[in-house]
């Protein structure tokens, strides 16, 4: 245990390098750092920014919009050059979002969009209408477009959450020979789904298949069926997490959605150097990138939410 | 004292009889409620009352009641212990590391992983122990304390990652949370190992004693001798133990260890030593009692899950179970202490 000491305190110096002050500095606001979606995102914005001279920040508000509201005051406070921001609800940023931009910082809203136009000065969004349609599709041809399945959604009071599943139930509503027999709530957590799957499977033995919101709560379902010797059980997901491409590669599971986490985070930091040396980012305020389906055939292509060929 | 009771009326003995009865109902409330459950959920549930169900039940209970046992010590001693579902992400993250990074000081391998990560909990465990104990910190700022710094060490450790696929780097360790035997799921068994051994010490050691004592009162246990701060200490080492177990079963049992595992856990084994009756205050309560808490959690949930009643009203009903049970206990208490009399007359010992 004695290697861990040192290794802990590096990683806690590691956190904070590259604090030169001349710099200007981005104040980079996701989600959650445990996250391996939002930490790949933030991670790229942060890797990219420096690379174009920038300091950078990278905080996380937890999906909590009173913490994201403190996080911008600091942001503002401390004199931020602008702000990246993965927001804490769709209704509930926009006055943190307008306080910013009241205070002279342009605010580039990433992933999700917020109820309002104009105040943001770019809302970079993963497409996730399209995303589900597509994921779903695959679905239903991997099951055959025949059987009972499960779903296992978000945090429901999330946007994405309901995004998602409206995208799920728009193609597999129109199958009748494929019907969902139970929907429960994972809250986007690995073992929160572990444990649902292994309860759902005990009412609905014979799946063909589980529909996951979310990259985790896939982990955790294919966990479970793995744990009831179950087999031909198609499980999607949704994010493209590495961890997820690996078990598809592996046969775990079928399908996933890959939000292009890092192309977003760069074309934000992009427009971030565009609009302070011009004015404006010279594109619409919302933009909106298309999502990949991974499957087992280009499982390869991707890397860390990233098509590498 | 017969010639007493002989004088009693016969209505007089019907009140009695009736008001014994009622509590030893309320002193059973939890293993009626959860008999209840069990009867209203496999009614209404198909495929809820199979052996195949109920052992998965058992193993989705085990999570909570493992944490519930360690923390009926520490809230029996007047304390409580809000660290420990940091340290069931903690415990899981450090196994997750050494299984991966076989570099380390220890052996690789399932052992390593364990002794590493019991290791780091029951440091913090320690640490509780001393800042409530020795530095007469509040057991609830201290244990606040922790499971932000716990939380936080477990995130440090790999950067805010998972660390997945650990069955593939050591096989064994799947096998912790996975087997089986005699058809049984290894938590469970595992379970069942702590409670037996946490009831017998409970009731039938000094050490069991001296928790119940300092708890009742801490003055009075002093100066009976008791060392109060060891006996802390250990409450507080038993139950990061216990958060240390819970990490590497869920490890186990997912196979990946990630940082935010165990969020409000604490709660939810605070929630199950309540329900089975234990005193927030100290002093009173079981082990027993906190197990058929767990159960009474862990049927409801799961078997609201079979229904597919939505999240959102099972967190509700969740909360009114809880406050119900508190309500209940409060209930009890004073038509104890007002029957107290009047049961003393006809029987001296039940006021004991």
């Amino acid at each position: 245990m004695r290697a861990r000491g040192p290794l802990a305190l590096l990683l806690l110096f590691a956190g904070c390098h590259r604090t030169d002050l001349s710099r200007p500095l981005i104040a980079i606001i996701v989600p959650s750092q445990d996250n391996p979606y939002f930490k790949a995102e933030g991670d790229a914005a942060a890797a990219y920014a420096q690379e174009v001279g920038f300091r950078t920040r990278v905080d996380a508000h937890n999906d909590d919009a009173y913490r994201q509201d403190n996080l911008i005051d600091a942001a503002i406070a401390s004199g931020a050059k602008a702000i990246i921001l993965d927001n804490a609800g769709a209704d509930s940023s926009i006055s943190a979002v307008r306080r910013a931009t009241n205070s002279g910082i342009p605010v580039f809203l990433i992933d999700r969009e917020i109820q309002a136009t104009g105040i943001a000065k770019a809302q970079i969004i993963a497409d996730n209408h399209q995303g589900s349609r597509i994921v779903a599709e695959e679905f239903a041809r991997a099951t055959g477009h025949h059987g009972e399945y499960v779903e296992l959604l978000g945090r429901e009071s999330d946007t994405n959450a309901q995004i998602r599943t409206a995208g799920f139930h728009e193609v597999l509503d129109k199958i009748p020979t494929l019907k969902r027999v139970a929907a429960q709530s994972a809250n986007w957590s690995q073992s929160e789904a572990f444990q649902k799957t292994e309860t759902m499977l005990q009412s609905h033995g014979d799946i063909a298949g589980i529909i996951a919101g979310n990259d985790t709560m896939a982990l955790g379902a294919a966990a479970a069926v793995k744990s009831a010797g179950k087999r031909n059980i198609v499980i999607t997901g949704f994010d493209g997490s590495p961890d997820v491409v690996a078990a598809i590669q592996s046969g775990e599971i079928a399908a996933t959605s890959l939000q292009p986490a890092v192309v977003i985070a760069r074309l934000a930091v992009d427009e971030v150097v565009t609009f302070l040396h011009t004015g404006s980012t010279g594109k619409p305020e919302k933009q909106v990138i298309l999502c990949d389906l991974v499957t087992r055939t280009n499982a390869a292509d991707y890397r860390n939410f990233e098509k590498i060929r | 004292m017969n010639s007493v009771a002989s004088t009693l009326t016969t209505s007089d003995r019907l009140a009695n009889r009736g008001a014994r009865l009622a509590l030893i109902l309320l002193r059973s409330r939890a293993i009626l409620v959860l008999a209840l459950l069990l009867i209203l959920f496999s009614i209404l549930a198909p495929n809820f009352f199979t052996a195949n169900n109920l052992s998965i039940l058992s193993k989705h209970v085990a999570i909570s009641a493992i944490l519930a046992i360690g923390m009926t010590f520490v809230i029996l001693a007047g304390g409580i212990d809000l660290s420990v579902g940091s340290l069931a992400g903690l415990g899981g993250m450090v196994a997750g590391y050494s299984i991966l990074h076989p570099l380390g000081p220890l052996p690789a391998g399932i052992f390593a992983a364990i002794v590493a990560a019991l290791a780091v909990c029951l440091l913090v465990g320690a640490l509780n122990g001393w800042l409530v104990s020795r530095a007469g910190v509040a057991p609830f700022i201290a244990t606040l304390g922790t499971l932000y710094i716990a939380r936080g060490a477990a995130l440090l450790l790999s950067d805010g990652k998972t660390f997945p696929n650990l069955a593939a780097a050591s096989p064994s360790f799947a096998a912790l949370g996975q087997s089986f035997l005699l058809h049984i799921p290894a938590p469970v068994w595992l379970m069942f190992a702590l409670y037996a051994v946490a009831a017998f010490v409970a009731s039938k050691t000094p050490f069991g004693r001296h928790v119940y004592a300092i708890g009742g009162n801490e003055r009075a246990a002093r100066l009976a001798g008791i060392r109060v701060p060891r006996v802390r200490l250990i409450t507080y080492l038993f139950s990061a133990l216990c958060g240390g177990l819970v990490g590497l079963i869920i490890a186990s049992q997912l196979e990946a260890a990630h940082p935010a595992t165990g969020e409000s856990f604490e709660l939810n084994a605070i929630a199950a030593v309540v329900l089975g009756g234990t005193s927030l205050a100290g002093g009173r309560g079981s082990v027993t009692g906190s197990l058929i808490g767990a159960f009474v959690i862990g049927v409801l949930a799961d078997g609201l899950v079979m229904l597919g009643v939505s999240e959102f009203w099972q967190i509700v009903i969740k909360g009114v179970v809880i406050v119900l049970a508190v309500a209940i206990d409060q209930f009890q208490t004073r038509l104890q202490a007002r029957l107290l009399p009047f049961l003393l007359r006809s029987n001296p010992e039940a006021g004991a």
